[in-house]
């Protein structure tokens, strides 16, 4: 089964995101803070991150970075989702290296899409 | 004003208060005629005396002794110097006969002056304050945020047939709680804009091409271009450059390199030391190599096919809107074709990332100055090849930010000074030594600063020193790519120096490095 990992400390969304993937066939786990999303990745290896930029303890670029300094991690698939100041975000984000944004507010259908694509091998 | 009017002053005042000579001398305990010499402007006085005269008179000494005129005159002569006025070629030495016979209307003009420069201030301020607002960044945020999940939880009621009874109301009560939360973050927006008023910010041509180059993030592809066909007409390569470019200067434009004493160069010619009609570069004796080298660099490159790489991008710029700002940018320009030429993209960036961005080795490696290489770190950023991303400034003993190239999280003030607590400010307190600074802004974001001074050229002992700091920084995120970091803690939990943008547009009340009010109260 493939594996998704969101990374939202706003439950809401969390809540109707893995709703959603559920329902497409995913396992969908979820954490709230950017420390246990790192430590998530390293433990459970998803096949997918969905990572929130603006995460307490450890931001999302912060987590995005560790990964792709990571040589186990550095090609997992990552979405982004970026809310405030998107197009400075993005840059910042793109210098680090993500595979796919999403701006707040989002699709369910863009959503899930985006992972479908990044998943398929 | 002349101490001649000073007698007059005294004799209007007293006759005005209806006293005698023999009245206010007895009153100031002289004789009536030392006060008589005194009036007649036969004696001169001043000190205690003429704070006497003053009290017995009743009015200010300044307004006797004509301080406040003189003050009035420096005012003027200030105006003078304001660029909205500049075309008016005022002259500073009339400032005295305006205000010796309009006097009112010499205030006037001060008075309307301090008003607009204030206006001026205020509304430079209030719109850097909403750019970088953390109130309105978060707020945005949890605009965004809620409507995200309202949108998500109204598709699924909206698209998922089959859903059970107990998930269908779940979601409709995400909706109810999200919605709540917008209305709240709804309300304290109008509040916050009830507060502040937006002004619209008059822009200069300096902030012209500020725009201007940051719309292209500093990088001009079809400069580098430029610079590499340059460099293979020169035949430019790591030996002897200034002998190349002297050379190639000599053959392809009819121009001969002049080096003459600095107090020639000081006294002839254009700045910048180019006669086009005499066919001459002038530079000073004094002039260190590498400044030499960048001159004869910016000349070459100015003179490229006549100047048409520079012209071409000037002309695509939208931004640039007066000429002045063309004049500018055409200026800034020439620097950068310049800097491209003696530090090839590719090379440059290979031993910047090589060196782990080490300032001084790339200094040595291409025989240029501090802030040349400074200055080019500014400019790698060639889409998929580009070095860590820098913002740059220099600052001027007074406080000033003479030069600025911003990053998009770290907005450098457009006016007046930056935080008293940066790294660049530092650096002049150790004047050659490099700085480093781990500063960690209201809204979060981290930087990693590093500054150090540079000393201008000082032609003569009598001169005072010139320092000017130079400061570069970058996300803290890149900062473990940077040599300047290496031994600092680079976790966003890690202790870091608050700062802020500058003191009037700073939200951390409670700082004790405080120098001015907030402009805001938020």
């Amino acid at each position: 089964m493939t594996c998704v990992l969101i990374a939202e400390d706003e439950p809401h969304i969390v809540e109707s995101l893995s709703f959603v993937l559920r329902r497409e066939g995913y396992d969908v786990t979820a954490v709230g803070d950017g420390e246990t999303a790192l430590a998530s990745v390293r433990r459970a290896r998803p096949d997918v991150l969905i990572l929130d930029v603006m995460l307490p303890k450890l931001n999302g670029f912060e987590v995005l970075k560790q990964i792709r300094r990571d040589a186990a991690l550095n090609s997992l698939p990552v979405i982004v989702l970026t809310a405030k100041g998107q197009s400075q975000d993005r840059r910042l984000a793109e210098e680090i290296g993500v595979s796919r944004f999403m701006t707040k507010p989002f699709s369910n259908r863009e959503v899930v899409e985006e992972v479908r694509r990044l998943t398929r091998r | 004003m002349p101490r001649a009017l000073i007698g007059a002053r005294i004799r209007d005042r007293r006759r005005a208060l209806g006293l005698t000579q023999a009245r206010l001398a007895a009153t100031l305990g002289i004789s009536p005629s030392y006060l008589n010499l005194i009036e007649n402007n036969k004696r001169r006085i001043g000190g205690l005396l003429l704070k006497r005269i003053a009290d017995a008179l009743e009015m200010p000494l300044e307004e006797l002794d004509g301080a406040a005129e003189r003050r009035l005159i420096s005012d003027l002569e200030e105006l003078t110097a304001e660029t909205l006025l500049v075309d008016l070629h005022l002259d500073p030495a009339r400032a005295a006969d305006l205000a010796g016979r309009y006097p009112d209307w010499a205030r006037a003009l001060v008075r309307l002056q301090r008003a607009w420069r204030e206006r001026g201030e205020i509304v430079a301020a209030l719109s850097d304050r909403l750019n970088q607002d953390p109130f309105l960044g978060d707020a945005v945020r949890r605009v965004l945020d809620s409507v995200a999940a309202i949108r998500s939880s109204s598709e699924i009621l909206d698209t998922v047939e089959d859903i059970e009874p107990v998930q269908r109301r779940r979601f409709v009560s995400i909706i109810a709680d999200e919605s709540r939360r917008l209305t709240d973050v709804a309300q304290a927006l109008a509040a916050y804009f009830d507060r502040a008023h937006v002004g619209t910010r008059p822009i200069t041509p300096a902030e012209e091409v500020d725009d201007f180059l940051f719309e292209n993030d500093n990088y001009f592809p079809s400069l580098e271009a430029a610079a590499a066909e340059l460099r293979a007409a020169i035949g430019l390569g790591d030996a002897a450059p200034e002998r190349a470019l002297a050379d190639y200067l000599s053959k392809a434009h009819g121009v001969r390199l002049v080096v003459v004493p600095e107090h020639e160069a000081a006294a002839s010619g254009p700045k910048d030391g180019f006669d086009p009609d005499a066919g001459t570069l002038v530079l000073a004796d004094t002039t260190p190599g590498a400044t030499r080298r960048f001159a004869l660099a910016r000349l070459a490159a100015a003179l490229f096919e006549g100047g048409r790489p520079i012209e071409e991008v000037i002309e695509r710029a939208p931004l640039l809107s007066s000429d002045a700002a063309r004049r500018r940018a055409r200026r800034a320009l020439g620097s950068y074709l310049a800097a491209a030429l003696l530090m090839p993209y590719d090379a440059f960036l290979e031993a910047a990332r090589r060196s782990r961005y080490d300032i001084d080795y790339l200094a040595q490696r291409f025989d240029a100055s501090f802030e040349q290489v400074c200055h080019r770190l500014v400019t790698l950023r060639r889409p998929g090849a580009s070095g860590v991303p820098f913002g740059l400034m220099r600052i001027d003993p007074a406080g000033f930010l003479t030069k600025r190239f911003p990053l998009p999280h770290l907005p450098l003030p457009r006016h007046g000074n930056a935080c008293p607590l940066w790294a660049g400010y530092a650096a002049f307190q150790t004047p050659g030594v490099t700085v480093r600074q781990l500063a960690a802004f209201p809204a979060g974001e981290r930087f990693l600063f590093l500054a150090r001074t540079v000393e201008k050229n000082r032609p003569a002992f009598t001169l005072p020193r010139r320092l000017l700091s130079i400061m570069l920084a970058c996300d803290a995120l890149h900062a473990d790519q940077i040599v300047y970091a290496d031994g600092l803690n680079l976790s966003s939990s890690a202790p870091a120096t608050p700062v802020g943008s500058n003191c009037r547009l700073c939200v951390r009340r409670d700082c004790r490095y405080r120098e001015e009010d907030p402009i805001i109260d938020a």
